[in-house]
């Protein structure tokens, strides 16, 4: 957590004072820093808490935030985190799912000023979920979760400040999508009978990680008749194979959230991440004529997609390049056969995972589920 | 007179220099202009067209045509350099 003793008073913006008694709710809605929800105002003891969390130096710079490029420092870190509800504990997810946001293969600054309906989705692993009460189970994507709820509503209130992000203005999304309020889960480590997510990625157990990734909504995926993991994969191919998902036209990165339920009937066809990753790539797709009108419109290139991509007509186009661009989770409550599919934004930002307090990916054969790479 | 507290600005300071737009220009006879094609699906209809109808209409000095890499991510420094010496004045669209 990087606690320390000291605790950084912080500084008054720019000497702002308002008379005792202000509705500082109103206030900050009057300087248009909300998310549309009311701000939890922030005051001395709270920001203090939040920066000492972060391991104080308050004026030290986190990041830049495009597409306005504020400064991010520790201090208006904290802001961000009181005004979203957050606890002090949250600081070390918060910081590490924005280093993430901020580092170069993502794209915030398109991600942020974009058309399309893409916010970040941040999937939490580790022993962090639990220390913080996070929600990985019932109704994780919904509400009821407070850390759940304020760590992804930090982010937007960040993206919003700090990055300018302001709808009609930087962020010019057509309809963007309710995930833009808060988007943020923890993957169900203690549910899945799969390795985690950051293990399959070359991390420890027992580290913890952030992953982002610039997404659509969470598409359900209904299955309650199948009883192996052919038959449950199939109806996520059928979720995946939509002509209109920004990854079909875009290619880029998916994720794959498996109920425990789906996970189970999959685990005991023996299947492994590895093998569920390669089948749904293999499975999933559209024909190439579907994807424009069959012609329609004349002969269509899309130089979104691959070179490689076969461009005929009855093609099979693939959602995404490769099974490594399926991002696979297992998350939510222990009862029901649903999962979901959540397109990508598309090659425009590849997706970040970074470990928390410093965690690193380790070296040497990459062993998951008792399969080692060499 | 009541008592003060302060408020904290979540926002972050922006450490960027304010840069003046050119001049700009009154008439196009004998310029130079360049079109940047950002690789949105239309841009490369709308910029074709619009660059068709000005030089119906002025006796331009020549038109030159450029692609970003990506419509997502901005130009390369090198790119931006080129279509500065190339151009007295350049025109973009997003076309969507």
């Amino acid at each position: 957590m990087g606690k320390t003793d000291i605790i950084d008073a912080p500084s008054p913006a720019l000497g702002t004072q308002v008379p005792e008694g202000t509705d500082l709710i109103e206030w900050y809605y009057e300087h248009g820093c909300s998310d549309g929800l009311p701000v939890v105002p922030p005051v001395p003891g709270k920001i203090a808490e939040a920066i000492a969390a972060l391991g104080g130096e308050p004026g030290r710079l986190v990041a830049r935030v495009p597409p306005r490029w504020g400064g991010l420092t520790r201090e208006v870190l904290a802001i961000n985190m009181v005004m979203a509800g957050c606890r002090p504990e949250y600081a070390p997810v918060v910081e590490a799912a924005m280093l993430a946001l901020c580092e170069a293969p993502f794209n915030l600054n398109g991600v942020q000023a974009t058309t399309h309906m893409a916010s970040p989705l941040l999937v939490v692993n580790g022993p962090v979920r639990g220390a913080i009460g996070m929600n990985a189970g019932c109704n994780v994507f919904g509400s009821g979760n407070r850390a759940n709820a304020t760590i992804g509503r930090a982010l937007r209130l960040i993206l919003l400040n700090v990055g300018g992000g302001w709808p009609g203005l930087l962020d010019k999304s057509t309809l963007g999508h309710p995930g833009k309020y808060t988007y943020c889960i923890a993957e169900n480590e203690e549910a899945s009978p799969f390795a985690p997510y950051h293990v399959e990625r070359g991390y420890r157990a027992e580290d913890s990680t952030v992953f982002v990734l610039a997404a659509e909504p969470p598409h359900s995926v209904t299955n309650h008749f199948a009883n192996d993991a052919r038959g449950v994969l199939d109806s996520v191919c059928s979720a995946m194979s939509t002509i209109c998902n920004n990854n079909a036209v875009s290619a880029g990165h998916c994720a794959v959230v498996l109920g425990p339920e789906h996970a189970a009937t999959i685990a005991k066809s023996g299947w492994k991440r590895h093998d569920i990753r390669h089948y749904l790539w293999a499975h999933s797709g559209n024909r190439w004529g579907d994807l424009y009108g069959n012609g329609r419109y004349g002969k269509v290139y899309n130089r979104n997609l691959p070179v490689w991509y076969k461009r005929e007509p009855d093609a099979r186009t693939p959602i995404v390049p490769s099974p490594d661009n399926i991002h696979l989770f297992v998350a939510g409550g222990e009862a029901g056969r649903f999962s979901a599919f959540i397109p990508g934004w598309g090659h425009m930002s590849s997706p970040v995972l970074r470990g928390i307090a410093g965690a690193q990916p380790k070296v040497g054969p990459e062993c998951v589920d008792g399969t080692c790479a060499v | 007179m009541p008592n003060l507290i302060p408020v904290y600005d979540p926002r972050g300071v922006v450490e960027a220099a304010p840069r003046v737009i050119s001049p700009r220009v009154k008439k196009l006879d004998g310029l130079r202009v360049g079109l940047l094609d950002n690789t949105k699906w239309n841009a490369n209809k709308l910029l074709r067209g619009v660059r068709d109808r000005l030089a119906a209409a002025h006796a331009l000095g020549g038109t030159n045509y450029y692609r970003k890499e990506s419509f997502a991510a901005a130009a390369v420094p090198a790119l931006l350099d080129r279509i500065a010496a190339e151009n007295d004045i350049v025109l973009t669209a997003i076309g969507d």
